[in-house]
């Protein structure tokens, strides 16, 4: 059995400023695994050492996503291989066009049976490309994962919903979208750290795989932001709670608030 | 010059950052509180390899680099100190001179079970009346026919009694004082070795530090780490690195006591806005920050000197002394810039402040590091 898993590899941000025309100053943010994506290698891990399965880890990205602590923190979270295509065309790719690399990456890979993702990326976290990467591939695609046992050809899935876990049974290929709290990652050990540069990670050119040309473009042409109010700085200071109570509502009252 | 850490040791301190911040901080509190040695931390940071890291995968270690392994002391000590200096002292004392000093056998016997973390290690050096005179000991190590007697005391021990291994101290010559030294690997459960009450201490009260006591407590001649009036020189040699381990843990109590106090200037407010707009409030920060950066400096420099061959005891005394002050000097601060509230149990930096003291005094105090400094100057 062969599972890939695809993650990214970006910035938190949180370790972002935004700037006084609404874009973003990334460049003090420190780079590393989106934040969700050990969650979806802890779930693909367990999944391997149970079958017995073969783990690749394959990314795609703008410039960085190459970089060999890329990989190494990857590697140190029980992959056995990664694949990265970097290129810089894709630093601003839309989740459309990522997912078309991934799915060529794929295929490039050949014989994968099963295909994991991270719930969302911590800087996108617009939760498309899973479903676009399984249209892409022609396979289902499932989100909100929590867990997945069992062996190729017969794999059993739990999702989340409302209210429950709905249980799946998957006899072909399909991606899997792990919900945010699908386990809890190991924290990798020291020898896991340092084997991890042992273990293969593949620089493949983007120009190697035959991606379709994408359809529509989309670029992002405006910004804006609601108006932050400025705070009143209010301080209740009465001891009595009912008598602050009835202060606090008449100072919303005041303010059109109630 | 480069100031960048490898990948690896990058690595190493988000893997260690993330285990101290969801296992090891949210005890420390209570470990503290309680005087409670931390028995569950022990197993979980073996399975990381945190118990020996700078020691070869061969004998059981990590074989990381001793910049990683005073990285790891450094996150576990921001959020726990004593957890930090259980972890150096089994390492850098108890260890490193069974690494450095011992035979192959005691190697085979040893090294596999303390790198891995199924041993723990302790130092037994000081006596009530021998801490910054270590050579004034006056525990004896009398030969026998099969093996040596080991008669005196020992205080402040950290790790016992927990501890599986002691590297202990002993005189077999005393009319030779530091010359007439020798160590030895004494085993737990060793007939005629005791532990008394632990000590009740201002800060790391989350390690113990017991008296021992030997009456009579005989080991075998092949107890006996390097030759015969060797002792002295191993001690002084293996507190030169568990110096460096010191400084690290003295860096993670002044970190931890920034963190706390940038994360409390921003949230709270006075005269209508957070006291992190205040100059005064900005000031002490810019000054924990540097004071922070430069200890920072030091401690991995010793550290690399290590990890490059390179003569360490010097630049060691350099980043004790630095960061042990610093460590004071800022928590310190930190408790000025949370007010009355950082006089309570509320925030950590009163442990912080408890804990930073101790780096000024063990594994030589702050005269000492100026002591071994100097007389490398005025050779």
């Amino acid at each position: 059995m062969r599972i890939v898993l695809a993650y990214k590899w970006t910035c938190d941000p949180e370790e972002a400023t935004a700037r006084a025309d609404g874009t973003v100053d990334w460049s003090r943010a420190k780079p590393g695994l989106s934040t969700y994506d050990p969650v979806a290698m802890e779930l693909a891990r367990r999944l391997a050492e149970e079958a017995g399965a073969e783990l690749i880890g394959v990314t795609v990205g703008g410039k960085g996503v190459g970089a060999p602590i890329a990989s190494k923190a990857a590697l140190s979270r029980g992959l056995d291989r990664v694949l990265i295509i970097e290129d810089e065309s894709l630093a601003d790719a839309g989740r459309s066009e990522l997912a078309a690399v991934l799915a060529e990456a794929i295929r490039h890979i050949g014989g994968v049976d099963l295909v994991i993702t991270g719930d969302s990326s911590v800087d996108v976290a617009a939760k498309m490309v899973p479903t676009v990467l399984a249209g892409e591939l022609g396979w289902p695609a499932v989100a909100e994962v929590t867990a997945v046992t069992g062996q190729d050809g017969a794999l059993r899935v739990e999702r989340a919903i409302p209210g429950g876990v709905q249980v799946l049974e998957i006899s072909g290929p399909a991606v899997l979208a792990a919900s945010a709290d699908a386990a809890v990652p190991r924290v990798p050990g020291m020898k896991e750290l340092l084997a991890a540069a042992k273990k293969p990670a593949e620089l493949l050119d983007l120009s190697a795989l035959k991606v379709p040309p994408g359809g529509a473009v989309m670029t992002v042409t405006g910004r804006s932001r609601p108006e932050r109010k400025a705070r009143k700085g209010q301080l209740i200071n009465t001891a009595d709670p009912a008598a602050a109570a009835a202060e606090l509502v008449a100072a919303l009252r005041a303010a059109g608030a109630l | 010059m480069d100031f960048e850490l490898t990948d690896e040791q990058q690595l190493i301190r988000d893997a260690v950052r993330e285990f101290a911040d969801t296992e090891v901080a949210p005890i420390a509190a209570e470990l503290d509180r309680d005087h409670r040695f931390p028995y569950e931390l022990l197993p979980r940071m073996a399975e990381l390899n945190l118990m020996g890291m700078p020691y070869p995968e061969k004998v059981g270690g990590a074989g990381a680099d001793y910049v990683s392994y005073i990285i790891v002391i450094e996150e576990i000590s921001r959020a726990c100190a004593s957890t930090g200096i259980i972890l150096s002292a089994h390492t850098s004392l108890a260890t490193w001179p069974v690494y450095k000093f011992g035979s192959q056998a005691q190697h085979d016997r040893y090294l596999p079970d303390m790198a891995a973390g199924r041993r723990l290690g302790a130092f037994a050096l000081t006596e009530p009346g021998a801490g910054t005179d270590a050579a004034a000991g006056t525990t004896t190590a009398t030969l026998h026919a099969d093996g040596y007697a080991l008669n005196g005391s020992k205080i402040f021990i950290t790790n016992a009694p927990h501890a599986d291994v002691y590297i202990v101290f002993a005189k077999t010559d005393p009319d030779r004082g530091a010359r007439g030294m020798s160590a030895f690997i004494v085993e737990k459960d060793t007939p005629g070795l005791s532990v008394g009450e632990a000590e009740h201490k201002l800060g790391i009260r989350g390690s113990s530090t017991p008296p021992l006591y030997f009456a009579d407590c005989r080991v075998p001649k092949d107890a006996l780490l390097g030759q015969e009036g060797d002792g002295f020189k191993i001690a002084m040699q293996t507190l030169d690195g568990g110096r460096i381990g010191v400084s690290a843990q003295a860096l993670g109590i002044a970190q931890a006591a920034l963190d706390a106090s940038v994360a409390y200037a921003k949230e709270r407010v006075q005269f209508g806005k957070p006291i992190a707009a205040q100059q005064a409030i900005q000031w002490m920060i810019a000054d924990m920050a540097t004071q922070i950066d430069a200890a920072r400096l030091l401690v991995y420099r010793a550290a690399s000197c290590i990890d490059n061959g390179r003569p360490y005891s010097t630049e060691g005394a350099m980043a004790k002394l630095f960061a042990s002050e610093t460590a004071t000097r800022v928590a310190d601060r930190a408790i000025q810039i949370h007010g009355g509230y950082g006089y309570t149990e509320s925030y950590p930096v009163e442990r912080n402040y408890r804990d930073a003291k101790i780096t000024e005094l063990y594994e030589g105090t702050s005269e000492v590091q100026r002591m071994v400094i100097s007389r490398s100057y005025l050779r």
